[in-house]
């Protein structure tokens, strides 16, 4: 197709501000699905995945629309997954675009993601049209709401589209707004191919699906493409787009968005953000913005059951095939066994991993205490990187160490200030700004140790804010810290899995904190058991399990032996769900303690 | 020899801390009971003679005398070497225990749980310490001077001193046969519930807890031995001579015959239970079974306090958990013996636990 009549774009949107519903309201309005197939896709996609062939709330989606002006123009609706771990994608399928839809709900406002992802479009020059969502509600307010948005963004707000997706209003007008305001596709189809990949994954009949915006050259079947970080080459064996089925073609041009498939093993080959060029007549230069991206977040994962170990690392693997972005390797741990250490982009992440390989590969997990990646400086001199509190060396052998650091925006309304200002100072933040963007919400801009938030700060900021609030960072750089490792004896023995990185400060305290708990969750022994917290030799906290004093049964009701053994077996059975840690057995609740910070809270 | 067990579910009320399928019923549901039961009795192919015969409950006391005189008949083998009946007392008349000893019971065991009153009332039971005292008197008028008391350990308003008064009693009544029991709180019991909900019915609040019930127990231990009154199972303690022949055959794994609702029955290879509630077995409902299991020995014989003699290759197989509790103290051995020590008595089921075979 003519690039003057394709059009491409995306839609930024905050959590239940309507993202789905309106893609869904596009997609019935141009005839793509009917509203009988909405319904029925809809729900087959939540249980298939992606993988199978036709997503609606693709990653991709080709729209014909005939405008009002008579022409028939080709709408790519690139949709972009919404949250910060995330940000280097969306900021790959942003780029993949000429415009987006800013959707704001009507009586909530923008949030701090959608000024994040808003600002990742300017950056990428897209021609941002702010739609104004969710009008039919008796709260909303669009007037308010259209001024926050010129007051916080410094957009043009005039020309806000307001909307009802849910009631089909303004979908028209979006429509053509997108025809009007956003750009064509530069670009040429003559130049030497270059196209971006802004995601793949892996399908296990045709290997990994690549998503492509073809930005110069042409894209066809049968041809040889060399993607620019590895230098690999492959043949193209298939070619299409969404619309929304799977849709093959042989041709994509420049300004054209579809899939690829090409024989590719991994999706780690694949990698978002490179570029394709054609191996022939290969590109002189690859497109800007190509990362290595890197995990942030670590965490040890073990099976419940430590024969399942087999079996996790099977799941690790498979779920690399379509997840290049965590990473895994095995470790060791005293209390748990074989497990893996995992990185990944950050807490949501982790969390839909985890997730993923309980529910499609049904392991019961017990996952580590997140930590972050740490530069320490040796007494040698040497720098190390440590994402694993049983890795750190030695406190003598530490000269310095750096810790991760993020800046981060909450945006939230003022009565809930008091508790969040608290929150941040007690995590270490220092503020950067503070900004009132209108209507009772603030804007605040601090900078933040990473370490701190990957326990239980985004639970603190819901609750202090009662889900007032919104959140989004990126990584800015490094500082020296005054970090210790903080260390759990049970029974004199270290238990490594308890081991945790904190900062000097409030070691003290998350050790006594950790300790109480702790003697809460690990029940009692034949014996007495000493529970310790250290930082290196020097204890900081110190309880006692006291010896268990009985358990026997007494009656003998008739010469029920059976009922007997089945108590005893029950008894023994429970043990085996515990770990055994030199003579003391630790059930695997214990493990989560960690997860939790500060005192322990009435019924816990 | 062999013995029976016959199970007489009815109470005339349940007691707070009572988790068993025992319970109040109404009178024709009682007399269909007893016609089930005797039916039962009655298909018994005996191959061999009771030595023993036991009446558990529920209630038997509140059993009309001539009912249970229907059912001992048709029981062979009597004069039985003991035959006891379970008594709450309040329910024995001069009467009844002449009519008991007439049909051969010579044997009485008695609900008391506690002499102290208040904790007697928050059981639901009705009974004082002066009832207990005047119902040995007329078990004795009849010739029936082989009893047992049960104590409860760890009732609700408890206390050492408490404790100690109804081990007073003990040794003024100097039974020949004492069973302490710690109370163990079961949710399926109002008490437990109670507990559970937070309540303060039945003195749900006041009830001591583990520490505090083994302490009593011990203090229990420690008196009657020196009354003279030796404990020879985890539970159990007599005069030497007068233990209980019925019980000591669960332990010593041999075999009897219960009959009614939750009787189990042994024939010295595959145990079988009838149906727990009253209503399932008058409904006909299966015997369950549970197949030969080899370990028995150690969890059932190792309850009693003479230990048991572990065969070679047991001793081999076992060697690594035996030596683990020989060195915490929970196990000591002589000349071949394996048995728990005080310590291991009140640890018992981590001891078991260790000798069951998969």
């Amino acid at each position: 197709m003519d690039r003057e009549f394709i059009r491409n774009f995306s839609i930024i949107a905050h959590i239940d501000h309507g993202k789905s519903t309106l893609a869904d309201r596009l997609l019935e309005v141009t005839g793509a699905l009917s509203k009988r197939e909405m319904m029925e896709q809809v729900l087959d996609t939540m249980d298939l995945e992606r993988e199978r062939g036709i997503t609606i709330k693709a990653h991709a989606v080709r729209l014909n629309y005939r405008a009002d002006d008579g022409n028939l123009y080709q709408l790519n609706l690139i949709d972009t997954p919404g949250h910060v771990d995330f940000s280097y994608e969306v900021s790959r399928s942003l780029q993949a675009c000429e415009g987006a839809l800013l959707v704001v709900d009507a009586s909530q406002g923008v949030e701090a993601q959608t000024l994040a992802n808003t600002y990742l479009a300017l950056h990428h020059n897209l021609e941002i049209i702010p739609v104004i969502n969710k009008i039919d509600l008796p709260s909303a307010e669009p007037e308010r709401i259209r001024e926050q948005i010129e007051t916080v963004i410094g957009l043009d707000a005039r020309d806000a589209v307001l909307t009802s997706a849910k009631q089909g209003i303004g979908v028209h007008e979006i429509l053509e707004a997108i025809v009007h305001l956003v750009p064509p596709p530069k670009g040429s189809p003559d130049a030497p191919l270059r196209a971006l990949i802004f995601d793949s994954w892996f399908d296990s009949y045709r290997g990994v699906i690549i998503l492509v915006r073809v930005v110069d050259g042409r894209l066809r079947l049968k041809q040889k493409i060399r993607l620019w970080s590895n230098g690999q080459v492959f043949e193209v064996e298939g070619l299409g787009y969404q619309a929304p089925k799977a849709t093959p073609c042989d041709e994509l041009a420049a300004g054209e968005v579809g899939f690829l498939s090409a024989n590719i093993k991994t999706v780690s080959d694949a990698k978002i953000g490179d570029t394709i060029v054609d191996h022939e007549a290969p590109a002189a230069e690859p497109l800007p913005g190509f990362e290595e991206i890197k995990p942030m977040v670590f965490a040890g994962l073990y099976p419940v059951e430590s024969h399942e170990h087999g079996l996790l690392r099977d799941a690790l693997e498979k779920l690399r095939l379509n997840d290049s972005a965590f990473n895994f390797e095995p470790e060791h741990s005293v209390a748990l066994g074989f497990g893996f250490r995992c990185g990944f982009l950050g807490l949501l992440h982790l969390e839909i991993v985890q997730e993923r390989l309980e529910r499609e590969f049904d392991i019961d997990l017990i996952t580590t205490a997140p930590g972050v990646r740490y530069r320490v400086t040796n007494t040698v001199g040497e720098v190390i990187e440590v994402t694993s509190p049983t890795k750190f060396p030695d406190p003598s052998e530490i000269k310095q160490i750096e810790e991760p650091i993020i800046d981060a925006t909450v945006i939230t309304r003022e009565e809930y200030l008091g508790g969040i200002l608290k929150l941040l100072e007690e995590k270490r933040g220092v503020q950067k700004k503070f900004e009132y963007i209108g209507g009772g919400r603030v804007m605040l801009t601090y900078e933040l140790p990473l370490n701190e938030i990957v326990l239980d700060f985004y639970d603190r900021l819901k609750s202090c804010s009662r889900g007032y609030a919104s959140l989004d960072y990126h990584l800015s750089g490094y500082r020296v810290s005054s970090m210790v490792k903080l260390d759990v004896l049970v029974a004199g023995e270290p238990v490594d899995a308890l081991s945790i990185i904190v900062h000097k400060e409030f070691a003290f305290e998350r050790g006594k904190d950790l300790i109480s708990r702790l003697r809460r969750l690990i029940p009692r022994q034949m014996f007495e058991v000493a529970l310790q917290a250290a930082i290196g030799n020097k204890i900081v906290a110190r309880e006692n399990i006291s010896a268990m004093r009985k358990n026997v049964l007494a009656k003998c009701y008739g010469g029920d032996i059976s009922r007997k053994r089945k108590l005893l077996e029950k008894q023994k059975e429970g043990k085996k769900r515990m770990k055994r840690v030199g003579r003391v057995e630790i059930p695997q609740e214990a493990f989560l303690a960690v997860l939790k910070v500060g005192p322990v809270e009435e019924g816990e | 020899m062999p013995g029976v067990y016959l199970a007489y579910p009815f109470c005339a009320q349940k007691c707070t801390y009572c988790n068993f399928a025992s319970g109040v019923y109404p009178r024709a549901v009682e007399a269909r009971y007893l016609d089930a039961l005797e039916a039962q009795i009655r298909t018994c192919q005996w191959e061999w003679m009771p030595e023993t015969v036991y009446l558990g409950g529920g209630t038997p006391s509140g059993m009309a005398p001539e009912g249970l005189r229907r059912l001992l008949e048709i029981i062979p083998g009597r004069p039985w070497a003991e035959a006891t009946i379970e008594a709450a007392p309040g329910t024995i008349t001069a009467e009844k225990a002449r009519a008991w000893a007439a049909c051969g019971i010579n044997r009485v065991s008695l609900g008391v749980q506690s002499f102290v009153t208040k904790e007697i009332r928050r059981t639901g039971r009705k009974h004082t310490a002066q009832t207990v005292a005047d119902e040995i008197g007329t078990l004795r008028d009849a010739d029936i001077g082989n009893v047992n008391i049960d104590l409860i350990a760890g009732l609700s308003g408890q206390t050492e001193a408490s404790w100690r008064e109804s081990l007073d009693w003990i040794e003024r009544l100097a039974p020949a046969h004492v069973s302490v029991y710690m109370l163990e709180v079961d949710e399926d019991s109002r008490l437990g519930k109670e507990i559970l909900n937070g309540g303060a019915r039945y003195g749900a609040g006041e009830t001591p807890g583990d520490d505090r019930t083994a302490g009593l127990y011990e203090m229990a231990v420690e008196r009657l031995d020196a009354l003279g009154i030796a404990r020879y199972e985890i539970s159990n303690f007599a005069r030497a001579g007068s233990e209980s022949r019925h019980n000591l055959k669960y332990w010593k794994l041999e075999p009897y015959a219960g009959f009614g609702a939750d009787a189990h029955s042994f024939d010295g290879r595959v145990r079988k239970q009838n149906p727990e509630s009253v209503e399932e077995y008058l409904s006909g409902t299966g015997q369950v079974l549970d197949p030969p299991h080899d370990d028995e020995r150690f969890f059932v014989g190792l309850r009693l306090m003479a230990g048991i003699r572990p065969e070679p290759e047991e001793w081999r197989r076992f060697e690594q958990p035996i030596r683990r509790f020989l060195d915490a103290g929970l196990l000591e051995t002589e000349g071949g013996v394996l048995r728990l020590t005080g310590r291991g008595v009140l640890l018992s089921n981590e001891v078991f636990q260790e000798f069951l075979t998969p």
